[in-house]
């Protein structure tokens, strides 16, 4: 197995750095679903350059990356400009095997004990169940063409993803402070992961609970509140650091502001540009305020309340949901969430609309570059046809996530209440409403 | 009496139910995919499939037959953007003598140089409009062919252009700048000035050097492509099919159509004038020839004039007027009246106040002055794609059952048991692995020139027998592959393959309709019924077919029937020879297009359909479903 994933290693590293030499590396790294805004390395470069010559970057409307990242990208492109490719090539490497090691070690925490309905022993996972789904997990991060597009685009998303990934890892594994800088600095980089510190804390007093040796006891309220002290602490020192090095608090604004504000509408995958060109401005408050609260808020705690058993479930539903109604969206966020569902492997027989949704993501991404040829260039179609398309690909994401939180409680549903559900001496069928 | 019409119009169902052979080779093939399947799921969605079909009939039927009675399905055309006003002011133009002039010095100027003495020169002129800052413009553009040319001359177009030129200069109308456009060398011509004008490269770069120009207009709003053959002009043909099957905006054409009706002139779409036939069947027949002309034409993806390559890059609206000689009897169209015509098509332009948005981009048109729109062809299409996916789906649900196990409680569990014996892994090696393929294909035609260069063989032929031993090397790797031999893995691979087919047509008939028609029509009933299986003459009879459906193979067919059709008095020899030679060079042609034009058949063929079609090859070399026995 070990060998496997070496082989894969390899391959999907051939695959980039084919791709990364080719002529479609242009192509790919200026679509619009690929490069947003924030990610794209053009604008990394032109704000690179600007802070060569002794502009700041942040004054215009055109650079939206953190300083953090701007001082690293600056170091990259001015002393190792040929390695940028391997670096990020690296990188997505990197990502697909922390995200293994974090299946690996998910997968032994699934392994269930005999607290369940009589009948269920078909249903409880065996050792042998749990071998393939961190290849699966690795492999799905690898050989995903959102994914590959993103890193061959040369996005920043490459880097959110290790960092997210890292999150994981750190997260599962109950360090603390690492865990937390981790996710700081995704925080700091997009803003949205900020809604993972509920899932990483439960996981981190969970973490804690099990090492003081005392199985049966709540989990403690201060190991919450240290959780988020570290990661605000965190959070603040990053930010301290980066107005320090930008010289001055302007990029607050040219990147918290923009993600939140949404004021360059250029198309992409997600739902806010076609919303916010029609919109009426009086109206851009209310409707910001809304779309916000949507991506970021809302099902924060309804998801918590009915899946703080699950935290790792939980953490990558809210990855979903951000990847779906985020402000600029990218295939690589949707790629890294798609990635982890691998580790829910024994959920995916209670899915429903697998297939569906299979179909969905096929055609949609397809269509989308199509549509958009015939909408910008051959001005033939229009943005409808463009918007109609993303919010197909949206419709199916969620139809995605809603499946398997449902066929998550199918499964414990089955494994407290036995396989024979009988009402009257009918068999019935669980259904969604 | 309304009885009587109902009558006729089943009778009239009936009939072109019979008639259309496609429709009826549908049918076939979902009744087979019918006769296929064993248990009940399956059971349900072939039925989808025999359905999917009869509803395309349904619509079809509808959309073909004549438009008298069933109004709704096939429209009359109607101006959609008012600021056109066609033909609302009286036409003043009243140069034709000196076009006469014109048309004779030009013909002395053109024997002087039988060659072409402007070796690879586009020549054009822009009128400034009085009434605007040169923000829009317009263009009247002519191809320039000399006397040793294969095409048709266009000397008289020239002189019209020049005539209107001088009419043009006098009036104090204009709002947008008028463009006077003469090229070179046909369609390449156009596309160096395009890419000139806008500063862009639509193929590959490097491969087409535009050039730079000094003077520019505004942003082009519409051209007009003029090729008039003879003085005396018997019928204009409007030519509308772009690069990669895009066309004109339905306005435009309307337009046109109007202006030639309004001056009297006979005009065509096609070649062939409206029939006005008593006979419904007679009727009909004539507007679905048109109709079929149009949709081999567009699907082609190359242009039939130099007006296609202003709308796929540029979002241009341009058609091409062909006007061809007077033969026999009658009154022929002079300059006079090619004049009068022009200028009412350039004073609507002039009127328009934002770009052609207004009326129909995906249309198509059974004769001048009807049309069927993109709301009532896709449907029929779509269903023809969705059979593909419900097969696939029917597919999935069969792996997803366990034979072994009956209570359907226990169902999940069983699919979570059976669920783990099998790998992805070879399903996934070969998809990728024909994807590869495809991609190496794609950029080959360089490489497999210059080898072939090394053994004395033209590009045609080095092209055309490379692509031909890496697809059938590629076939004999695959039959020692080991996908076959894991009995799990090839529904997998079939339902790969077809959803990949269904997106591959549903994509390709956003842009190019009449093509994703035709490749559904070939590909889709295959892709339905084809299954591995234990009968051996089956199983033979299969693969044959599908070999035949090998693009290569598909496109050898093609132009072989094209080459006997048109020389249909050859011996046997000779047109196959004929029609060999006219492959390689259709291959190479394909590979120059999408270099230059950026025509996107020959990638789709080689990245995308090629793979899809290899997919399901491995799928009917594998060995079939074990269950199968044990149900019989």
């Amino acid at each position: 197995m070990e060998n496997l994933i070496y082989l894969e290693y390899a391959v999907a590293g051939i695959i980039r750095y084919w791709l990364l030499n080719s002529d479609y590396k242009q192509t790919i790294g200026d679509r619009v679903e690929i490069s947003t805004p924030l990610n794209s390395w053009r604008k990394v470069t032109e704000g690179a350059y600007l802070y060569n010559e002794g502009i700041n970057p942040y004054v215009g409307d055109n650079f939206h990356e953190t300083p953090l990242g701007l001082t690293v990208f600056d170091k990259m492109i001015s002393h190792i400009p040929q390695w940028i490719g391997i670096i990020f090539i690296v990188c997505d490497l990197v990502t697909a095997h922390v995200l293994y090691h974090t299946a690996q070690i998910f997968m032994s925490e699934l392994v269930e004990k005999d607290k369940y309905a009589k009948d269920t022993e078909a249903l409880l996972l065996k050792q042998s169940d749990l071998v393939l789904p961190p290849v699966y997990v690795a492999s799905a991060y690898l050989f995903n063409p959102y994914i590959i597009f993103s890193c061959v685009g040369q996005t920043t998303t490459v880097f959110a993803n290790l960092c997210l990934a890292f999150t994981f890892l750190l997260m599962i594994k109950g360090h603390r402070l690492a865990c937390c800088s981790v996710l700081a600095l995704a925080t700091l980089q997009s803003l949205y992961p900020a809604t993972l510190l509920v899932p990483a804390s439960i996981y981190l007093a969970q973490a804690e609970r099990t090492s003081s040796l005392e199985g049966r006891q709540s989990l403690r309220a201060s190991s919450f509140i240290l959780t988020a002290v570290t990661f605000i602490a965190a959070l603040l020192l990053l930010l301290y650091i980066s107005s320090e090095l930008a010289g001055g608090w302007e990029f607050l604004h040219a990147t918290y502001g923009f993600i939140l504000n949404v004021p360059d509408l250029r198309p992409n995958v997600g739902l806010f540009w076609y919303f916010f060109t029609e919109m009426f401005e009086n109206f851009r408050l209310l409707f910001i305020y809304a779309f916000q609260i949507n991506a970021a808020l809302l099902y924060l705690v309804p998801l918590t309340l009915r899946l703080h058993g699950e935290p790792m479930l939980l953490a990558a539903s809210l990855t979903a949901l951000m990847a779906v109604f985020k402000s600029y969206p990218s295939l690589g966020d949707v790629g890294f969430y798609l990635a982890l569902l691998p580790m829910w492997k024994h959920l995916f027989n209670y899915m429903q609309q697998g297939f569906v949704v299979g179909c969905f993501f096929l055609i949609t991404s397809v269509m989308g570059p199509i549509v958009w040829h015939l909408w910008i260039y051959s001005r033939s179609a229009n943005a409808n046809f463009y918007f109609g398309v993303t919010l197909a690909f949206a419709t199916a994401q969620i139809f995605l996530v809603t499946d398997i939180l449902f066929a998550y409680i199918k499964r414990e549903f089955s494994l407290y209440h036995g396989l024979h559900r009988e009402v009257n001496g009918k068999t019935t069928k669980l259904v969604l409403e | 009496m309304t009885q009587l019409l109902n009558t006729e119009t089943k009778l009239q169902v009936c009939a072109n139910y019979l008639f259309s052979p496609v429709l009826l080779c549908h049918l076939f093939s979902s009744l087979l995919a019918y006769s296929n399947v064993g248990n009940m799921v399956q059971d349900t969605a072939a039925l989808l499939c025999a359905v999917v079909p009869c509803f395309m009939i349904d619509d079809c039927v509808e959309g073909m037959i004549i438009p008298d009675k069933v109004v709704t399905v096939v429209c009359g055309t109607y101006f959609s953007e008012n600021a056109l006003l066609p033909g609302l002011v009286k036409g003043e133009f009243d140069e034709d003598a000196v076009a006469k002039v014109y048309q004779s010095e030009l013909l002395d100027e053109a024997a002087r140089y039988p060659d072409g003495k402007y070796a690879g020169k586009n020549v054009y002129a822009i009128l400034r409009a009085p009434r605007s800052s040169s923000t829009e413009a317009v263009v009247l553009s002519v191809p320039y062919r000399p006397p040793s040319s294969v095409h048709p001359g266009t000397t008289p177009s020239v002189a019209v252009m020049l005539a209107l030129a001088k009419f043009f200069r006098r009036q104090k109308y204009w709002a947008k700048d008028v463009i006077f456009l003469v090229t070179e060398h046909e369609q390449l011509g156009v596309q160096a000035w395009l890419e000139a004008y806008h500063k862009a490269t639509c193929g590959r770069s490097g491969v087409l050097d535009h050039g730079d120009m000094m003077g520019r207009g505004g942003a082009i709003q519409a051209a007009i492509n003029l090729e008039l053959h003879a003085e005396k002009i018997g019928y204009i043909d409007v030519k509308i099919e772009g690069l990669n099957g895009q066309l004109p905006n339905l306005d435009l054409v309307n337009l046109v159509h109007r202006m030639c009706s309004k001056e009297g002139v006979r005009h065509t779409f096609k070649n062939r004038e409206n029939g006005n036939y008593r006979n419904w069947y007679k009727e009909w027949l004539h507007s679905f020839k048109t109709l079929m002309a149009m949709v081999t034409t567009q699907a082609t993806g190359v242009p039939n004039g130099n007006h296609g390559l202003f709308h796929s890059r540029f979002g241009i609206e341009a058609v091409t007027l062909e006007g061809f000689e007077k033969k026999g009897k009658g009154s022929p169209a002079l300059y006079f009246q090619m004049g009068r015509v022009l200028e009412g098509l350039f004073r609507s332009l002039n009127n328009l106040l934002e770009r052609f948005h207004q009326s129909y981009f995906f249309y198509l048109l059974p004769a001048t002055d009807r049309f069927i729109s993109i709301g009532m062809y896709m449907p029929p299409l779509g269903l023809l794609c969705g059979a593909l996916i419900i097969k696939a789906f029917a597919l999935w649900l069969k792996m997803q059952e366990d034979p072994t196990k009956i209570l359907p409680a226990e169902k999940e569990a069983a699919a979570e048991g059976s669920s783990n014996h099998f790998s992805l892994v070879p399903v996934g090696m070969t998809v990728l692995s024909t994807h590869v393929l495809g991609i190496v294909l794609l950029s080959s035609p360089q490489v497999l020139s210059s080898l072939g260069a090394e053994f004395g063989l033209s590009t045609e032929t080095s092209i055309y027998v490379g692509y031909l031993v890496i697809s059938l090397g590629y076939l004999f790797c695959l039959l020692f592959s080991s996908v076959g031999a894991t009995v799990e893995s090839w529904p997998v691979l079939n339902i790969v393959a077809l959803l990949e087919l269904a997106t591959l047509m549903l994509c390709t008939s956003l842009q190019n309709f009449s093509l994703a028609l035709l490749s559904t029509v070939v590909y889709v009933p295959p892709g339905l019924w084809m299954a591995p299986t234990r009968n051996r003459i089956l199983n033979i009879l299969q693969k044959a077919f599908w070999l035949l459906l090998h693009p290569l193979c598909l496109l050898s067919l093609v132009v072989m029937t094209y080459t006997a059709l048109t020389f249909p008095d050859e011996p046997v020899s000779e047109l196959l020879e004929r029609g060999f030679t006219a492959t390689r060079q259709a291959l190479v042609y394909a590979v120059v297009d999408s270099y230059v034009y950026a025509n996107w058949v020959f990638p789709v063929a080689t990245a995308i359909l090629l793979p899809i079609w290899l997919q399901f090859w491995v799928v009917l070399h594998s060995s079939p479903h074990q269950k199968e026995s044990r149900n019989i």
